[in-house]
């Protein structure tokens, strides 16, 4: 049943994951289309494709990397999802070069659906179908979920990543780091989860670490705040 | 008891043990048992301050009640908790006292500077024991010299015994749990209550210390336990 396979997905990628590898193939079997892709895309992570159902798929990425167009690109940088439920008989002209680039033999329709966590922008996840097809409200809603889920995956991933251990949180710091948790969450109307995330996440992208962040925060030097494009830094 | 009469220096020794039994009988939340437990020390062992740690599963020690909820205070306590005679008394299983002469070991120079900066002139740490296992300790902070009186010194002890009954005792009647599930229960509300204080320090644009007074003046006068007062706040389903 679509449903419960949907319930199973947001169960395996709530639970902690060491890789998002079978992502794109749990959409394709959720959702009417014939493939699909994750990737992390801009200036945080980098432009890298995390998982791909098939060489479509990942060659639509592969394409709007390139160009820095299209609509993985508009996903990520408005926070909604992209629908073009009908290539075939429209053209974008948001993305002009991209648009001609795409072959319409082998793609009918394209989904993008923003990664984000807070005000980190972490990729988009495209579902492509090979002729046009509708996506319907539920579905669509399912799918946003499933990217905010995918990329606090992606994120939790990078941030465990032994590289760098700016996670060294001495017990000092924690007492701060909660009370900061809790301003967060306060400001942006998010779970304490979330909030944790968005502290993380700041510290990983600025190199610092979470109690300097969280310092910053408590004393009001650093605030969030939900703006037209997410959540961004308030100075 | 009238006002002319002077008060006994043991009915306020008495009064905090009916407080505190009769809460361990009624049902409590353990966080706010610990609490009155450290607020009312003051009074009862004549400190300045005092700071219950219990212990996590790496058995690092985490502060889970003060009197004050000042950084500076705070911060004496967890560097006692790493250096100092908190730990020491963690490790031993054994009261440890420590006033500025003799002055303290050498390596306990950071939380000796600390403490004495914020004018505390003796401290004397207590095991929270249950037969072989010491769950955390129960400090206390002076503003004068010296060793517990005999007399303090076993107040102090039944006050720290009355901690670990109450961690140990926490939902042992409804829930099977073991002691480490309760240590963790109560180390998690503390994270709950920091979470909240940032909650209402965000709201009024007030310090996460005030913000904790707010939070406990309304837990009080609503007859809510701290945790409670702070799941709501999280949960963005309660705001005061």
């Amino acid at each position: 049943m679509q449903r419960d396979g949907y319930d199973e997905t947001v169960e395996a990628l709530s639970a902690p994951v060491d890789s998002v590898n079978g992502v794109a193939a749990s959409l394709t079997r959720l959702f009417p289309v014939s493939g699909a892709a994750v990737s992390t895309i801009g200036e945080f992570l980098g432009n890298e494709t995390l998982s791909a159902t098939d060489d479509v798929a990942a060659r639509l990425d592969e394409l709007q990397f390139d160009l820095g167009e299209g609509p993985c690109w508009d996903a990520l940088n408005t926070g909604r999802p992209v629908l073009e439920p009908d290539l075939w008989t429209t053209q974008n002209e948001r993305w002009p070069v991209f648009s001609r680039a795409l072959d319409r033999r082998e793609v009918g329709a394209l989904f993008a659906f923003p990664m984000t966590v807070g005000h980190l922008r972490i990729g988009a996840i495209d579902l492509y179908a090979s002729e046009p097809t509708d996506l319907s409200r539920e579905h669509t809603q399912q799918a946003s979920r499933l990217a905010g889920l995918v990329a606090r995956a992606v994120l939790r991933i990078a941030v465990a990543a032994p590289t760098d251990e700016p996670m060294e949180a001495t017990k000092h710091s924690r007492r701060t780091i909660h009370q900061a948790t809790g301003m967060v969450l306060a400001q942006l109307d998010i779970p304490a989860e979330e909030a944790t995330l968005v502290i993380q996440g700041h510290a990983f992208a600025t190199g610092r670490s979470m109690m300097s962040v969280a310092d910053d925060i408590i004393s009001g030097h650093l605030a969030f705040q939900t703006g037209p494009a997410g959540i961004e830094e308030r100075r | 008891m009238t006002d002319e009469q002077t008060q006994h220096p043991d009915d306020e020794l008495l009064q905090t043990f009916a407080l505190l039994t009769e809460t361990l009988v009624a049902g409590y939340d353990v966080v706010d048992l610990l609490q009155t437990l450290v607020d009312r020390s003051r009074s009862v062992l004549d400190a300045t301050a005092a700071g219950i740690m219990l212990a996590d599963d790496d058995d690092t020690l985490e502060l889970v009640a003060s009197t004050s909820e000042s950084g500076s205070l705070v911060t004496a306590l967890q560097i006692s908790a790493e250096t100092g005679p908190c730990i020491e008394s963690f490790v031993s299983g054994r009261i440890v006292s420590v006033d500025d002469e003799p002055p303290a070991p050498v390596d306990w120079a950071p939380f000796s500077l600390v403490a004495s900066e914020l004018g505390f002139r003796s401290v004397h740490a207590v095991p929270l024991r249950l037969q072989d296992l010491t769950i955390g300790t129960f400090n206390l902070l002076r503003d004068t010299p010296g060793d517990l009186a005999q007399r303090e010194l076993v107040a102090a002890r039944a006050l720290a015994d009355v901690a670990t009954l109450g961690i140990v005792q926490e939902r042992s009647l409804r829930e099977t749990r073991t002691v480490r599930e309760n240590l963790r229960n109560a180390l998690r509300t503390r994270v709950v209550i920091e979470q909240a204080k940032g909650v209402v320090a965000q709201m009024r644009s007030i310090s996460p210390e005030a913000a904790f007074a707010v939070i406990r003046d309304y837990a009080r006068s609503h007859e809510l336990s701290m945790s409670h007062v702070s799941a709501g706040l999280i949960a963005r389903t309660l705001s005061f």
